[in-house]
């Protein structure tokens, strides 16, 4: 499924002396299939132009575009099925005495019958590699686990898009690379992931594309190698320095040697 | 994104802001008691025009401070309808069907509608132009003689300053798990009353926990700092009540013996 958003507004607050202007105009594709990562800094809009995705905000102007269609067209729950949204922690979100129900919370809200239920349940908790988690209380699980229960809860609705927004954010390592792992074997399968991140060696692994946000506006897409070292009038200065130095002193830019040192300051000082 | 409502702090400043927090509660209590001794319909009248300009002197637009009214706007035409359509006092004014309107009761129901109103906005004025840290050490110190007898006055100041400030904290949270099970299929708009009140179950039970969890936290946060209770605690903020106080609390008294006399 390819979603698309063109020209996204978003004003929070309207009207009052609070008024935010998050979104000022984000135009962007996620395509059937590509993992795609949303990048920026806090407050640059990341977590306000997720929840466009599946209109759980609906933009102040601009539309949002599935398969070519108005999404506000489509039926709401229709639309959130399609569309996955796992919000930042989402474990504050678990809910129900077991894993299990918990995870069968969304299937059950879109009335499939008990079987799909439970297969679905099943299958998206051996997707996380929760399985085991399934008959405990998920307020009795680690910090790794809830978050594995919680994203198996959006899984279960199979998603055509998974947005996952900042999935990795306080997990350990054997956790995070599970969920990297899932992601990858999602594209595999057909499903186009969000990923909004702040790691970009994570966003480097995964992304097919990258969009990097700024102040509410798309400051730069493409490949993570042309987001991360395109438009040098964007990089620090240092790199900036670094990079320009390179460029007119060829042979610079590898390790120095202590004797190589010596040597080009003898030769500058001719003896 | 939290919508203003109700007892929110604006914070603009004002010759109302500056004044010390106990002088506005004194203010505000014998506002209140006031308005309950008043029995004409011109004194509170009065009273409303002096509201009014005091408002105004606070530098509260006066839009915004309608707004903080919306809420009880229920309760006072509920309120005007009763006495409207139920007193059977002077002279019949409309007649259909069962339903009369009498000249006493249109009178009674215009009255307690501007009493309630009044109440709300004299302490909605109190809150909107004293941050809630300023507020609680105001109760605090008109609270303090009463330890004596033992009361916990630091301790109830500082569940009040702290059930505040996690007033909007929780209002986002539960914004943020209604989003993610808004996302998860869960509707809360459809069905009958029953039905969206169980829809709101996978909100509620997140919330209550975290807001236990939250609890945990910031009182081991306290302890780590230091915190023991009001014991030989110091303030960083003294209140001192100046000349402009005791000017403001006589100001109050003159106006509210002028609105009873009237």
């Amino acid at each position: 499924m390819k979603l698309e958003l063109r020209d996204i507004r978003h004003v929070y607050a309207r009207g009052t002396p609070f008024e935010v202007e998050a979104l000022r105009g984000v135009s962007l594709v996620v395509e059937p299939g590509e993992v795609l990562a949303i990048v920026g800094g806090t407050g640059s809009g990341k977590s306000t132009l997720v929840q466009h995705m599946n209109l759980l905000l609906v933009p102040t102007s601009g539309e949002v575009l599935v398969d070519g269609v108005d999404a506000t067209t489509l039926k709401k729950s229709e639309l959130r099925r399609r569309v996955g949204l796992v919000f930042q922690f989402p474990e504050s979100a678990l809910f129900a005495p077991t894993v299990e129900e918990d995870v069968a919370f969304a299937p059950r809200q879109l009335g499939f019958d008990e079987e799909e239920v439970r297969e679905r349940m099943l299958e998206s908790l051996r997707a996380v590699g929760a399985e085991k988690l399934a008959a405990r209380s998920p307020f009795a699980l680690s910090g790794g686990e809830k978050r594995r229960a919680a994203i198996a809860g959006v899984l279960a609705m199979s998603p055509e898009v998974l947005v996952l927004d900042e999935p990795t954010a306080g997990l350990d390592p054997a956790t995070r690379v599970d969920l990297l792992t899932l992601i990858l074997s999602l594209r595999k399968s057909g499903v186009s992931v969000v990923l909004v991140s702040h790691d970009l060696d994570e966003v480097a692994e995964v992304a097919d594309r990258v969009c990097a946000l700024r102040k509410g506006r798309v400051s730069a897409t493409g490949t993570a190698a042309e987001v991360f070292y395109g438009a040098p009038a964007q990089a620090p200065v240092t790199v900036q320095v670094a990079s320009l130095l390179r460029e007119s002193r060829p042979g610079m830019g590898h390790p120095v040697r202590f004797d190589e040192t010596l040597d080009t300051l003898r030769a500058l000082q001719g003896t | 994104m939290t919508t203003r409502s109700l007892g929110q702090f604006y914070p603009v400043s004002s010759p109302v802001h500056a004044l010390d927090p106990r002088a506005k509660l004194l203010a505000t209590a014998v506002f209140v008691v006031g308005l309950f001794l008043i029995d004409s319909m011109v004194g509170l009248l009065f009273l409303a025009a002096a509201l009014m300009m005091l408002v105004a002197v606070s530098r509260i637009p006066a839009g915004a401070f309608l707004r903080l009214l919306r809420p009880v706007l229920f309760i006072v035409a509920l309120t005007v309808l009763f006495q409207v359509f139920f007193s059977r006092e002077g002279v019949t004014i409309l007649e259909w069907g069962i339903l009369e309107v009498h000249s006493g009761g249109l009178r009674l129901g215009f009255f307690l509608a501007l009493r309630i109103l009044l109440l709300v906005s004299s302490a909605g004025l109190l809150t909107a132009t004293t941050a809630p840290v300023a507020l609680a050490d105001g109760i605090e110190d008109l609270l303090s003689p009463l330890k004596r007898v033992r009361f916990p006055a630091h301790e109830v100041a500082m569940m009040m300053t702290i059930a505040l400030r996690f007033i909007p904290t929780l209002g986002e949270e539960a914004e943020k798990i209604k989003g993610a099970q808004a996302a998860r299929g869960a509707d809360f708009s459809e069905g009958g009353p029953l039905r969206r009140a169980r829809s709101f179950l996978p909100v509620l039970i997140p919330l209550t926990v975290g807001a236990f969890r939250r609890a945990d936290e910031l009182a081991d946060a306290m302890e780590s700092r230091g915190y023991k209770g009001g014991e030989g605690r110091t303030r960083y903020r003294e209140l001192r009540f100046r000349a402009s106080d005791v000017i403001a609390l006589a100001l109050t008294f003159f106006l509210l013996l002028v609105g009873i006399l009237l």
